[in-house]
Formats: C-alpha cells, sequence, structure tokens
C-alpha cells in the first residue's frame, strides 16, 4: 500500500492513500479500517472515512514515533481478497418532471434527452465510498462521465427526503429533507436512513447500488408497503 | 424516594431552544454528527451544582430565551451566557440554585454576554434518547428546536429534603475573557505556504454574523491556492479555508465529512471558548506543536 501518516495531535492521526477515486483504494482502506478495528478496539474511539484517509480518533495517547510505527503495521497487512464481500442493493427511482426538478435542466444543459440521461444513470454499478454530508446520505462513485454536473452555486433551500441527485462525479440520494446544492433527477421511495433500526442504513461501505427506474405506480404501491411497514430490503 | 414525571410547559419558545447533553458518539460511519451542547464547561457547572451525572441533558438556550411554567417541584441552575432569568417576574442569581414550585413561571431573557446559555435541572431531562444520547439534531431526533406549546419531562421528587447549597462560589467564567484558541495544525496546513502561516498565526479574526451550531464564520480573508481536496473525514473544532478564502469552525453539529482543505483542528477546550464568542467579536490563534 501506497500510504502515509499524519499525526495531528496526541488522540488524533489520519492515513492517507494518494489522492483518487478508486475501487483499490476503497478496499484497501476497508480492510485496514477492518485490520485496526480489531487489533485496536482499546485505543480507538472512531474511524472516519473519506475517499482517500481513514481519520483515526484515539482514546490513548499516540506519539509521532507510534503514528510511524503503525503505518509500517499496516504496510504489512496482507490485502485477503475475502475480507471485501460486496453485495448490490437494487434502489427504485422514480425518474419524472415531478420529482426530478433539475430533469428539464440537465437535458439542456447536456443537450441529451431525458430519457438518456435515466438511462445512463440507472445503467451504471455504483460503489458506496462512505457516508458523510447528512446522516444516511451516501457517497456513490461510479457516475457515467457525461453527466458530470458541477453542483449550483447557490444551493437550493429545502430538497425532498428521497431526491436522487447528481453533483460533481457523484449521485447520491437526500434521505431527508436538506438544503443542498446538487441536481434533481428523481426520488426513491425507500427508507434510507432510520436511526430506530440497528443498523440505521442498509447497504454498507463497500457495497454496490444500481438504480432502477420505476414508473410512478409502481413508486406509490412501493411508498404505500413501506409506510405500513411490509417493505423488505434485499440484495444480491 | 417518589419520583414523578412532570412537565415544563413552553408558553414562548425562545429564538433557539433545545436540549443538549455531551453527544452522540461512535455514530459517525452512518454520517451521525456528534452533537452536544456548545459549551460544555456551562454544562460541567450546572450538572455538578445540581450534582447531576456530567452528562444529564440540559436546555441549551441562544438569542432570546423561553418563557415556562413547571408543573411540579424541581431545582434548576442557569449558566454559560448571561441573561436576566425572572422567577415569578423577580430576577434570580445566576449560577444559584432556584427552588421552583408548582406553577413557577420562568422567563429567560434576552442574551447580554457571549452566545449560550444553559439550564440544569434535577436529575436532568427526561426526554427521549437516541442512539445513545438526548441531544436534539434534525432527522434523528423527534424534535430539533422548542416550539412554542412544547412541553418536556423532568422527574420531579416533592418530598426530598436537599441540604442548603453553598452558593456563594462565584460561577467562574473567565472563559468569556479569552480571545487566544490552541490549534494544531490540520491534515493540510503543510501546504499552505509559511507567508500565509504567519498571517493566519498573527491576525485577529472577526466572528461573522454566520454563527450556529453547526459552523462559526469568520470575516477576513486568506487568499490562497490551495489544490481543492476530495471529501475528509471532519471534526468540530476542524478549520476549514474555503475556495473564496473564508476560515470556517465547525462547530458540534457539524457533518462528518467535509470538502474544504482543513487547515487547522481546535483543542477541545479552546473550543468552549470560541462557542460563546458573539458576531464582531475578535479571536486569534496560537499554535500547540
Amino acid at each position: 500500500m501506497n500510504i502515509h501518516i499524519k499525526h495531528i495531535h496526541q488522540k488524533l492521526v489520519e492515513i492517507f492513500w494518494q489522492k483518487e477515486i478508486s475501487p483499490k483504494i476503497l478496499h484497501e482502506m476497508i480492510v485496514t479500517k477492518s485490520f485496526l478495528e480489531n487489533q485496536y478496539a482499546d485505543g480507538i474511539k472512531e474511524i472516519r472515512m473519506g475517499y482517500h484517509s481513514l481519520s483515526l480518533k484515539l482514546s490513548l495517547d499516540m506519539s509521532k514515533q507510534d503514528a510511524e510505527e503503525l503505518l509500517e503495521e499496516i504496510q504489512n497487512i496482507k490485502l485477503d481478497q475475502t475480507a471485501f464481500s460486496s453485495k448490490t442493493w437494487t434502489l427504485p427511482v422514480c425518474y419524472s418532471k415531478e420529482m426530478g426538478k433539475d430533469l428539464e435542466s440537465l437535458s439542456k444543459l447536456h443537450q441529451m434527452e431525458i430519457e438518456e440521461i435515466i438511462s445512463r444513470h440507472s445503467t451504471p454499478e455504483y460503489l458506496l465510498y462512505f457516508y458523510g454530508f447528512i446522516p444516511g446520505f451516501m457517497y456513490l462513485g461510479g457516475l457515467d462521465d457525461t453527466l458530470f454536473t458541477p453542483r449550483k452555486s447557490n444551493p437550493d433551500r429545502a430538497i425532498a427526503a428521497g431526491s436522487v441527485a447528481i453533483g460533481g462525479y457523484q449521485t447520491g440520494i437526500y434521505p431527508n429533507e436538506s438544503p443542498g446544492g446538487w441536481h434533481v433527477i428523481g426520488n426513491c421511495p425507500l427508507p434510507l436512513f432510520d436511526i430506530h433500526q440497528h443498523p440505521p442504513v442498509m447497504p454498507q461501505v463497500g457495497d454496490k447500488v444500481r438504480f432502477r427506474s420505476v414508473e410512478i405506480i409502481e413508486y406509490e404501491e412501493i411508498k404505500a408497503m413501506v409506510n405500513k411497514g411490509e417493505f423488505n430490503w434485499s440484495h444480491d | 424516594m417518589i419520583k414523578l414525571p412532570a412537565y415544563i410547559q413552553f408558553t414562548q419558545p425562545g429564538l433557539m431552544t433545545s436540549v443538549q447533553d455531551l453527544g452522540r458518539f461512535g455514530q459517525a460511519q452512518y454520517g451521525i454528527p456528534y452533537s452536544g451542547a456548545m459549551d460544555r464547561y456551562a454544562v460541567a457547572q450546572v450538572n455538578f451544582i445540581l450534582r447531576n451525572p456530567k452528562d444529564a441533558a440540559v436546555l441549551e438556550m441562544s438569542g432570546t430565551g423561553p418563557e415556562m411554567v413547571f408543573e411540579s417541584e424541581t431545582r434548576i441552575v442557569f449558566a454559560g451566557a448571561e441573561t436576566e432569568v425572572l422567577l415569578n417576574q423577580k430576577p434570580v442569581k445566576y449560577g444559584e440554585v432556584i427552588e421552583i414550585q408548582p406553577e413557577d413561571h420562568v422567563v429567560v431573557k434576552r442574551i447580554k454576554k457571549g452566545q449560550w446559555a444553559y439550564m440544569g435541572i434535577q436529575g436532568g431531562f427526561e426526554s427521549e434518547s437516541v442512539a445513545g444520547s438526548k441531544s436534539w439534531y434534525p432527522g434523528i431526533t423527534s424534535r430539533d428546536r422548542i416550539i412554542k406549546g412544547d412541553s418536556l419531562c423532568y422527574l420531579s421528587e416533592p418530598d426530598r429534603y436537599y441540604p442548603p447549597v453553598e452558593t456563594k462560589a462565584k460561577i467562574r467564567s473567565d472563559w468569556f475573557r479569552v480571545s487566544t484558541l490552541k490549534v494544531y495544525p490540520g491534515p493540510e496546513w503543510d501546504q499552505l505556504p509559511d507567508l500565509l502561516h504567519n498571517r493566519i498565526l498573527h491576525k485577529a479574526f472577526r466572528i461573522s454574523d454566520m454563527v450556529n451550531r453547526m459552523a462559526y464564520q469568520l470575516e477576513e480573508v486568506i487568499a490562497h491556492e490551495l489544490e481543492p481536496i476530495l471529501t475528509s473525514p471532519v471534526y468540530p473544532g476542524t478549520i476549514q479555508l474555503t475556495p473564496a478564502g473564508k476560515l470556517i469552525i465547525l462547530m458540534r453539529d457539524a457533518q462528518v465529512t467535509g470538502g474544504y482543505p482543513r487547515i487547522l483542528q481546535v483543542e477541545n477546550t479552546s473550543l468552549n471558548v470560541l462557542s460563546q464568542k458573539k458576531p464582531k467579536e475578535k479571536i486569534n490563534f496560537k499554535l500547540l506543536t
């Protein structure tokens, strides 16, 4: 692994990989995270993830020297493929002008038919890199290059819960209503974040996510099942 | 000893009134922030005076405070930002244990000094605990701020005898006079040239009007040529430098990840100091290495 470590203070260090968004790096980070959680459960309070770093909040003091030693230990971890078991979740999305208020402006901007945008968005298999921004918000990598859209310079005050949106090279779903600067193209009827469930999210970091385009009728049916508590998550 | 659930009714909500404790930890992997009281010193004080557990839930108030009516006996204490508090129209002392009787009316006026005031209550609030904390946060707890007509539960012990509390002990508020924040170099600090290191460390910064539980933004602009970063972990106390050169100091409700370079990390106790600063007040940084 090509990594280095930054010692912020005695209780906070960050391990960096090369600065890029890549499945290989995510794999190495997941293996490292699980190694640290198993080996140093007592010394580490919490591990936070970004695209190319793991931030370690410590419960025991760590000197600069200790940090360098830890780095060496991590470099010797065997990258076992089996440690990376990944599920694929298929999420229904209703892509429409009503549910995706930016679908039309995106169509104009990219000079692409709405049907084409929907097809290019629901074809790839996305990789879940981490949760951030607001509770239950997935950072999904793997967006079709032609759909790259810079974030809005003036964020919207309120984006509806379930909104499926594009921001830069990423796509994601707003689990709850929130202000936001991404372009909304549809809505997912599933409860993506429920603090009273354990864990509160279904897809885990390293899992794959696909979107399946559904008509409004099916969307309403799924929503009704969710509301009655009859919806069951499933994955491949 | 009989403990009975009783309620505070809010006849006026105040500008930004919420229940907070020390926060919700270990859930960042799902995107859940720490939350918790902005000024932990003040919370420690009210809970210490009432002999509560350290993590007993308190009421946090900002701007103009609420008006409330208590259903049953309890004891309360105010600390943190200074404000006039009236018990049945009579002023009460800051930091003093206030004995509450049924139907007592408490009014918290506009905050005069500092930013966040706290009301501790005997035994702490009996509000919902979600994922290990009673701190309110939108999308996690069912409420995120008190609205008019709300009520909050506490346990009343009408028959309990409380030994007199030493009220002469003055509430310490020395952190209100501190303007220097201790900081550590953040992950991207090294990418700034020495010239900018010096500028940031020798400059007085003013707090802007953009002050809330998520972040405090500073007025001054530091022009720079830092490369953008990929979304990375952040914490309360992380200081981000925006492309436009603004410094944003993340506070207790901060997101778990951020997309701006993280130039400094505020030391824990200094975060309490910062929390009580108001717009236009000046701060400066002292680098710890």
